[in-house]
């Protein structure tokens, strides 16, 4: 980078000191395991709605999908929609309260949980706890890489050590914090990020003469779209692929639908609606949390598509093209020729905080699952601090161990894939659970094995882009996918969540009579 | 062709896009003070 390194290095050390402080004060405002678990379940509007948009947009919705933008065009404009009307209006309005009353009636704490004690059954909290433990790793591993093969060139520190150092020094506050610094950190760097982005938006306005002049170049460039993204369904960056078109799935069903649903029933998401304090918190929290997320994803994308006006009147080429091939260095790269030097370092902590809050949730989350849900259920001791500081200390270990085997290409294909095994699996149980009088435990149980199972069958077997990596199919049939296309370009979610709906539905219908009234229910 | 978009599809989520946002805005100003309980469960 071009940008003074001195100048940078200081900002970034002033952003970590800032970090660390803030992580301090929440340190010192845990007192008891509720504080760390849940913050108290006083948590102000504010931080609820920064702390859910910034552990929502991790690096990989700016720079993975923001790249996504710069190579498919501006459908990914759906995604924001879904972010905004599912990730906040929906999850705030129709679950959120709900889940907030809840967990504070039966004093749940974490995700499996509230799950065990809606339905009453401990089963129920090992199933989810498992999947936690086992798929969180790999999304915390694909933001550990995102943010070391970041950190790596811009602060010139070698990959291995820029990995460690990131997942070092996040873990320090949320080891000693709780969730209370994890949400205070949160709140602090969605503020960064709502600047950077804010910014990002006018400085790249600015290089392609306005929104309208920049779109309607874009449309002219029609003729531009690579052969290889052509033949597949694309059109141009300012309209939608072919309707069925393999393009079009992969917009429509793994990147709108995958991610868009996926985000209702991840844990360590449900978890910030049983921090506030009561219903008003979360109404106010909308107030903040619907324009976060606009200004995050809908301008990770408007500049992702936008970018590549620039690229084309200043190198001749189309974003992608001008970037290698890679489509994660496309913003990156956007932002080291267009931005001035200053604002390099300004998108620098826009990144860092996004990454950092991010992971910061996630350790929480994965720790408090192997101790409260996994090895501690039941016990007194799954509640004592010290204990959840050990948990989150080992997944710590084994997400950064896992972060080095990971190839760096699996960083927005991780993000999906944990956003579609969560809705699969979670999605039908916790509507239910939170919102029927007497929510069959049988139906829940069968609800989340089947969609959890399916979602692996069809992610292992069907969808070309992880069967194919994964061998797993390629080993036991001798070939790459069981199904053709158009199938294998369909994501798993579209058909395990349906799936896992179904079986909540009709097992719910069967055997709800059966069952006495949850306490979720008084 | 509005704002130089040519596909309805793409303005349609601009539209919803901003739309919601304000809906965001809209819901949390009306709803600033008021404690509702959300039984029926």
């Amino acid at each position: 980078m071009a940008v003074d390194s001195l100048l940078m290095t200081s900002l970034v050390l002033v952003y970590l000191a800032a970090t660390l402080i803030i992580g301090y004060i929440g340190y010192k405002k845990t007192k008891s395991s509720e504080d760390y678990l849940v913050a108290g379940r006083c948590s102000h509007p504010v931080i609820i709605a920064l702390s859910y948009g910034a552990t929502f947009i991790s690096t990989s919705a700016i720079i993975g999908f923001g790249g996504m933008a710069a190579n498919l065009g501006m459908g990914l404009i759906w995604l924001t929609v879904l972010n905004i009307g599912i990730g906040i209006l929906l999850a705030f309005v129709l679950f959120g309260k709900k889940t907030r009353e809840i967990g504070q009636r039966l004093s749940a704490v974490t995700f499996p949980d509230l799950m065990c004690k809606i339905y009453k059954s401990p089963l129920l909290q090992y199933i989810a706890g498992f999947i936690i433990v086992i798929s969180m790793p790999l999304y915390t591993a694909a933001i550990l890489i995102g943010g070391a093969r970041f950190i790596e060139p811009t602060l010139g520190i070698p990959y291995a050590t820029s990995l460690i150092l990131f997942a070092l020094i996040t873990a320090v506050y949320v080891v000693f914090g709780g969730l209370i610094a994890v949400m205070y950190t949160d709140a602090f760097q969605g503020t960064i990020m709502l600047i950077g982005m804010t910014v990002l938006l006018a400085l790249t306005l600015i290089a392609v003469g306005g929104f309208t002049a920049g779109t309607t170049a874009l449309t002219n460039m029609a003729d531009m779209v690579p052969k290889a993204l052509a033949s597949q369904g694309m059109t141009g960056w300012t309209a939608m692929p072919d309707l069925g078109s393999p393009i079009w799935f992969t917009l429509v069903t793994t990147l709108v639908l995958g991610v868009g649903i996926g985000v209702l029933a991840q844990p360590q998401l449900v978890v910030r609606f049983m921090t506030a304090k009561d219903n008003k918190s979360l109404n106010r929290a909308v107030l903040v949390g619907g324009p976060f997320i606009l200004m995050m994803t809908g301008v990770a994308f408007t500049v992702g598509a936008l970018c590549n006006v620039y690229f084309v009147q200043n190198t001749g080429k189309i974003a992608i093209d001008a970037a290698g091939g890679n489509v994660d260095a496309i913003l990156p790269l956007f932002i080291n020729m267009a931005m001035p030097d200053i604002f390099v370092v300004i998108f620098m902590l826009t990144l860092l905080s996004a990454a950092m809050s991010t992971l910061s949730a996630l350790y929480h989350a994965m720790g408090t699952a192997l101790v409260c849900d996994l090895w501690g259920r039941g016990k007194e001791c799954a509640l004592s601090m010290k204990a959840h500081q050990v948990g989150i200390v080992i997944m710590m270990v084994l997400s950064t161990i896992l972060a080095f085997l990971l190839p760096i290409s699996i960083i927005a294909r991780a993000t999906a894939m944990f956003m579609g095994l969560c809705a699969c699996a979670f999605l039908p149980a916790f509507a239910v659970g939170v919102y029927a009088k007497t929510p069959s435990t049988k139906a829940a149980l069968w609800s989340m094995v089947a969609g959890a199972v399916i979602w692996f069958a069809w992610t292992a077997f069907v969808h070309a882009a992880e069967a194919k990596p994964l061998g797993l199919c390629q080993a036991l049939f001798g070939k790459a996918t069981l199904l053709g296309a158009p199938w294998t370009a369909v994501d798993p979610l579209v058909i395990g969540l349906p799936i896992s709906m179904i079986v909540m539905i009709v097992m719910q219908y069967q055997y709800a009579r059966q069952q006495p009234a949850t306490p979720a229910a008084a | 062709m509005i704002f130089g978009i040519p596909d309805p599809q793409i303005l349609i989520g601009y539209g919803l896009s901003l739309g919601l946002a304000l809906a965001c805005i809209v819901y949390g100003w009306l709803y600033w003070n008021e404690e509702e309980r959300t039984d029926g469960s």
